[in-house]
């Protein structure tokens, strides 16, 4: 029978803005997403069919075809991984092999729950900190009778773990947004600005990028129209203190946006986050609903004749959604494809309208400044590196979590005084600074200082602050090859270095842990990292080589044993395993 | 960053200097310095994407830059060239190489695949590949479409027919789909071509740089030769050009290029008034297209002459038979003798003086020419005329060409659906301003070969009757499709679920190229409230086809545990509903049944001694009336059918063209040649007409069986004769 339509409203010349929400109401009545109702959403938003089947198939959270009863989907990246997710899926599909009308077991992308890996996914309900024998229970009770409704837990929250949270300047809730309701009496945005710009407020998204910059962008750029987005699209492989902040500090997030809003004039904002985030959606939509009650969204917000709307924009999922402009193309309702650049995103972002996106913690730690003042966050940091940072730290470590620590601490301190250290008699290996994109240092560089430019230095990056810790269980360059099949699952597919050279890659790491090697490998290894960091259209493809480039570069002894003597220290390569 | 906004601004590419205007890309400035950058994915005409990478070139930015979209900046420094970027390319066709078969069709073809020339330009070749290929395709290749083969192995994913089809011919039909590695494109959502909304524009196979999307040509036929030796089409074939076709309002938004490369599968011929254009029975592969004058379109009447006259005393005084009108054959439950033949053209002709006329813009012979029917009649020039005769591919582009829909549409709705829908005799009350209030509401709709039209367990919202093609309707019966029937133009379905309010309870598919009439439900009731004697029928229709439902369900539920069954089943036996069956210890071979049967029937014989074994029995090659008689399939004229009961009948005005006789699996339809009677259609001399056993229904048993000196000659129903020795009767068991 048809489906009763969605009232998603359609604006003229946008007409598929809102069709994510089209498809997940079709998906959520019958399952997946038939044929027909494509082409009746087609019909109905005045586009052509193959622009809904575009997307449709471009997102993993839509099924094109009748779902099985379960679906089993074990995480494989970094930290699960190193946590045995492997073993895990492998023990699974064995299991229900015999049994593959009704269950399938296949993986999927990092869900941000790194810090209780692994983590395995069964019909969209992600069980943490999981093993063998309780997902055999989960899978046939849901063979019996399919769990309607439940969420996830939320990441402990700092009151259970008996730590205060340093960045947020309120000490009670009713003070909540006083900066926000300040700046509309003095609209004094050039100080600000100036605020932001003596806290050295950087993009804490990895990129690191100076955030008093972007917003003055914003603001100068000519137009009528503006957004700001707030990049809650966390998705890289250890990377999970968005989640935190989204679940505990939402207040925050809101009103740094909406502080943005003020300073680049824009009327509109979108908290783009991911649609694991369940809960962290629930959060954001009740302090919204608070916003509208209390007059602080809307037109002519407090009589300052400033109009400032949010909106929590759930993605249909796939980390290239965090790249800005493939982020923009999903409000938009396209496939999430970068675009090139330039125009930069503060001339043409949303709609092709100056946009002012940062992440989560940006706009968090814009309200730190504004609030603590600019001197307070300069000064916090240690060691000449200005600022604090909120750092998950996951991998093989005792008390895997979130931490919010000063910048300028090193990693040894994350690793051995917040994350409890190795488990008894393992010996750390190697790090990721942060996840698959800063590549792999060597426990040698633990004392390296949280900092943009040290960092860097070593030819990583400090990025979003995902520390992944390996201890001498693990084996590097597996690790490098688990990491390049994040990126090929990851690829969108738009250009072709990384479309294709992102598969090539895996292959040839593939027959390296085999024990497979050609005497041109290095030769080609090299030319194929160059055409993925020089001629891909955006950073995933560019970044795709680092975690095998460090692994070569930091772990010499350990390549040339699996290359030349194909012996793996850990048992992992040349066993049949991968 | 832009400084300026306009003006013109110099910069420098591989150290030419060149001044260019504001908004220039870098590639354009390259080419205005006289260099040109390879580039795969951008074409001129086309807004340029920067997918391929290609082009990338050195602009001082931290990563090399696609200068097909990279904007030219004042004093800017470019190098297109140097040997890191040439590394940077070369491997990048390497890695597009690696999964792209080489040589792809159109190197094959015309040895301009750009991505195997570009690159064996720059060095790289296919066979020192040093990437592992792709292990299993991103998708099969389609070949669905009449006019463009899709190889999706060959796809670099340019984006250029994407563009081609939405920016350039505004058809909106491709796009990508899938992510990363398994990205691909798609025609709607995801429907094979031929089945897709495409129009056959040809913009896309144009646009395309590699064997993705290519030309079909039909191989080895230009109609500039056949004409020759053909004496049907003995005049003078002139070529068409391009523009001439572009200017007709029919082949309006097809690509140029594409019709150029199909010269020679359209053609212009010129008719004086009086000549035959086509003839019926005769194979073909063209469809005509009348661009001036009328044409008669006519059968040679129908004729008795595949029943034959017997008298009542015995067969052997039936050595001369006389031709007669067939008025007894018409059957119980059918109250009228059809009204109209219906034949591959947009009328249909009456029954009493099969002759219609079609006019300038008259399509004709479209499933001659698409499905290779048979021509189902006469075509003969009224007045002088001008006609295009065309092969199936550029048939295809002109019958999806929007403009030419709609006249289609037009003059279906005005000239045939009255006498189309009237022409099935059910239907055959409705009255003229019914047909009116029909007239705006009813839907053309066309289908691909294997196209689903419904699918069983689907609303049913419409009722339909084919125009064009055939239509096979199956039911899913414990996991594998049965087949009910196939139907023929003027056949009808969705009746089951529209009058018991349910699901669709069958599955229908287009056998080859199909046409349907779509009748909204709301219309159809209305129908069948007006008209409450349609109503009555159609329910007894109903009721017909759920009792042989109910016996296939059970039929196939027989099969499940058919070990002792299986040679009778693998024969086919259980199909039959007769069978001439000699029972072999008794047969001396004296061949007397043989003669018998020539006797009855003008000399000729319907039955060969010969055939398969079963037991002690030879299945003789005689009419097994089939349950699901493969005979029926593709008759371009309708004459051989079956009616309400369950034997296979060949009408009379049969036109000879052979095609049941190649259909029937047992080989139990022969063509013989006859006397020409009764009107003429232009020939004089014989015609031929498909003969096949009548069962000598005058008789009280077949001349076969009564000639048999031994009694071993036996007309039985194979379900209940072998029941015995099969341990169970499949009729039996069936109700």
């Amino acid at each position: 029978m048809p489906l009763p339509e969605v009232l998603v409203n359609i604006e003229p010349g946008r007409n598929k803005l809102g069709v994510f929400e089209d498809l997940r109401h079709v998906q959520e009545n019958i399952g997946y997403v038939p044929t027909r109702e494509i082409e009746r959403i087609a019909t109905r938003r005045g586009v052509a069919v193959k622009d809904v089947h575009t997307v449709a198939s471009f997102y993993p959270h839509f099924r094109l075809k009748p779902p099985i009863r379960v679906d089993v989907r074990v995480c494989d990246d970094m930290t699960c991984h190193l946590r045995g997710a492997h073993q895990l899926q492998r023990a699974l599909a064995r299991q229900y092999a015999s049994a593959s009308e009704h269950v399938q077991v296949r993986d999927i992308s990092c869900v941000g729950r790194c810090d209780h890996a692994p983590v395995v996914s069964i019909n969209e309900h992600y069980h943490e900190d999981t093993n063998f024998r309780q997902i055999v229970t989960e899978i046939d009770k849901e063979l019996v009778a399919p769990r309607v409704e439940g969420h996830s837990h939320p990441p402990r929250s700092p009151e259970e773990r008996g730590i205060a949270i340093q960045c947020d300047p309120y000490s009670s809730p009713t003070d909540h947004y006083s900066i926000y309701r300040s700046l509309l009496a003095n609209k004094n945005f050039d100080e600000a600005l100036a605020e932001l710009k003596g806290g050295e407020l950087r993009g804490m998204g990895g990129a690191g990028f100076p955030t008093f910059i972007k917003w003055e962008g914003a603001r100068k750029s000519p137009g009528d129209e503006k957004f700001v987005v707030c990049n809650a699209d966390e998705s890289e492989p250890g990377t999970i203190k968005d989640r935190f902040i989204l679940q505990y500090l939402p207040h925050m997030v809101f009103e740094g946006m909406m502080i943005a809003g003020a300073i680049v004039g824009a009327q509109k904002g979108y908290l783009y986050i991911r649609h694991e985030y369940e809960l962290q959606t629930e959060v954001l939509n009740e302090e919204l609903a608070h916003l509208r009650e209390i007059g602080l969204v809307g037109n002519n917000i407090l009589g300052s004749g400033i109009n400032f709307d949010l909106e929590v924009f759930v993605s249909p999922g796939g980390y290239i959604c965090g790249e800005e402009t493939a982020l923009m193309e999903a409000i938009q309702g396209n496939r999430s494809e970068p675009r090139n650049k330039p125009p930069r995103t503060v001339n043409s972002g949303v709609w092709g309208k100056p946009t002012a996106l940062n992440n989560v913690e940006t706009f968090c730690h814009a309200i730190t400044i504004l609030g603590r003042g600019g001197e307070w966050y300069h000064n916090i940091g240690r060691n000449g590196s200005p600022g604090i940072k909120f750092v998950g730290v996951t991998g093989n470590v005792r008390n895997p979590g979130i931490f919010e620590v000063p910048m300028g601490t090193t990693y040894r301190e994350l690793v051995f005084d917040y994350a409890g250290g190795p488990f008894e008699g393992r010996e750390i290996i190697g790090f990721a600074p942060s996840g698959p994109s800063s590549g792999y240092l060597p426990a040698s560089l633990l004392d390296t200082p949280l900092d943009w430019d040290k960092v860097k230095a070593l030819g990583s990056m400090l990025g979003s602050g995902a520390v992944v810790v390996c201890d001498d269980t693990s084996c590097m360059l597996d690790m490098a090859l688990v990491a390049s099949r994040f990126y090929r699952n990851e690829s969108c597919g738009k250009c072709s270095p990384c479309r294709i050279g992102t598969q090539k890659l895996v292959d040839l790491l593939e027959n390296w842990t085999l024990g497979i090697n050609n005497p041109g490998d290095n030769k080609l290894l090299k030319d194929l990292s160059n055409v993925l960091r020089a001629a891909s259209l955006c950073g995933l493809g560019q970044i795709a080589p680092a975690p095998i480039q460090s692994v070569i570069k930091h772990f010499p002894e350990l390549m040339k044993r699996h290359i030349e003597d194909h012996v793996c220290s850990a048992g992992i390569c040349f066993a049949g395993s991968v | 960053m832009a400084h300026h906004d306009s003006g013109p601004m110099t910069l420098t590419v591989d150290d030419v200097e060149v001044t260019v205007p504001h908004g220039t890309t870098v590639f354009d400035a390259a080419r205005l310095a006289g260099i040109t950058i390879p580039v795969l994915c951008h074409q001129q005409n086309q807004t340029p994407v920067g997918v391929c990478r290609i082009c990338v070139c050195d602009v001082g930015e931290r990563a090399l830059q696609a200068s097909c979209v990279f904007k030219a900046e004042p004093g800017m420094v470019v190098k297109t060239n140097t040997e890191p970027i040439q590394a940077v390319r070369n491997t990048l066709y390497e890695l597009m190489l690696s999964d792209h078969p080489s040589p792809c069709i159109r190197q094959q073809q015309s040895h301009d695949c750009e991505l195997e020339t570009q690159a064996a330009a720059a060095g790289v070749l296919p066979a020192a590949n040093r990437f592992k290929q792709r292990a299993v395709p991103v998708m099969q290749a389609d070949d669905s479409s009449v006019a463009i083969h899709v190889d999706y192995s060959a796809c670099i994913l340019c984006d250029r027919c994407i563009r081609g089809c939405s920016e350039i011919r505004h058809n909106n039909v491709i796009a990508r789909q899938g992510k990363g590695y398994f990205a691909a494109i798609a025609f709607d959502s995801n429907e094979p071509m031929g089945n897709s909304s495409c129009v056959s524009c040809g913009e896309c196979m144009v646009s395309c740089p590699t064997g993705a999307l290519t030309n079909k040509k039909i191989v080895g036929q230009s109609l500039f030769e056949d004409s020759d030796g053909d004496p049907t089409t003995h005049n003078k074939a002139y070529p068409v050009e391009t523009e001439e076709l572009l200017a007709l309002p029919v082949f309006k938004g097809v690509s140029g290029t594409f019709l150029e490369l199909n010269a020679g599968a359209v053609v212009k011929r010129m008719y004086k008034a009086g000549e035959v254009v086509v003839r019926e029975g005769d194979n073909g592969s063209t469809a005509f297209y009348i661009l001036e004058g009328d044409v008669d379109i006519l059968i040679g009447g129908p004729r008795a002459h595949v029943t034959t006259e017997n008298e009542q005393d015995g067969f052997f005084k039936k050595m001369v038979s006389r031709i007669r009108p067939k008025t007894q054959d018409v059957r119980e439950g059918e109250r009228t003798t059809p009204t109209h033949i219906r034949i591959d053209a947009p009328v249909d002709l009456p029954y009493n003086d099969p002759i219609a006329q079609l006019h300038a813009g008259d399509l004709f012979g479209e499933m001659t020419c698409m499905s290779f029917y048979p021509r189902s009649a006469t075509v003969r020039a009224k007045t002088d005329c001008v006609m295009l005769e065309m092969l199936r591919n550029v048939l295809d582009v002109m019958q999806k060409n929007k403009t030419f829909r709609a006249k289609l549409e037009a003059n279906y709705r005005g000239r045939a659906l009255g006498t189309h829908l009237r022409s099935v005799p059910i239907f055959s009350t409705v009255s003229e301003d019914f047909i009116d209030i029909l007239r705006d509401r009813v839907e053309l709709i066309r289908f691909a070969p294997g196209q689903i039209i419904c699918q069983e367990g689907e609303p049913a919202d419409s009722f339909f009757l084919i125009r064009i093609g055939f239509v096979r309707v199956s039911q899913k019966r414990l996991g594998e499709d049965l087949v009910l029937a196939y139907l023929p133009r003027g056949g009808y379905f969705g009746v089951m679920g529209l009058l018991r309010e349910i699901p669709r309870t069958a599955t229908c598919t287009a056998l080859d190229h199909v046409e349907v009439v779509k009748i909204k439900a709301p219309d159809f009731h209305l129908m069948l409230d007006r008209f409450p004697e349609i109503r009555l029928q159609i329910e007894a229709v109903a009721r017909q086809r759920d009792k042989e439902n109910t016996f296939q369900l059970q039929r196939t539920t027989e099969r499940q545990s058919a070990q002792p069954l299986h040679q009778f089943l693998a024969q086919g036996l259980m199909d039959a509903q007769s069978l001439l069956i000699l029972d072999l210890e008794k047969c001396t071979r004296c061949d007397q049944c043989v003669k018998a049967c020539a006797d009855a029937h003008d000399g000729v014989t319907r039955l060969l001694r010969d055939g398969v074994r079963f037991d002690k029995y030879l299945v003789a090659t005689s009419c097994r009336q089939c349950r699901d008689p493969l005979c029926m399939v593709g008759c371009p004229v309708g004459s051989i059918r079956r009616k309400n009961s369950l034997e296979v009948i060949i009408e009379d005005w049969c036109v000879g063209c052979g095609l049941c006789a190649n259909n029937c699996p047992y080989g139990n339809i022969t063509i013989h040649e006859f006397d020409r009677d009764g009107k003429d259609a232009g020939t004089k001399g014989k015609v031929r007409k498909a003969t096949s056993c009548d069962l000598c229904h005058d008789m009280k048993e077949p001349s076969c069986v009564y000639a048999c000196p031994h009694d071993a000659a036996h007309r039985v129903k194979p379900n209940e004769f072998f029941a015995g020795m099969l341990g169970t009767n499949l009729d039996e068991a069936a109700k």
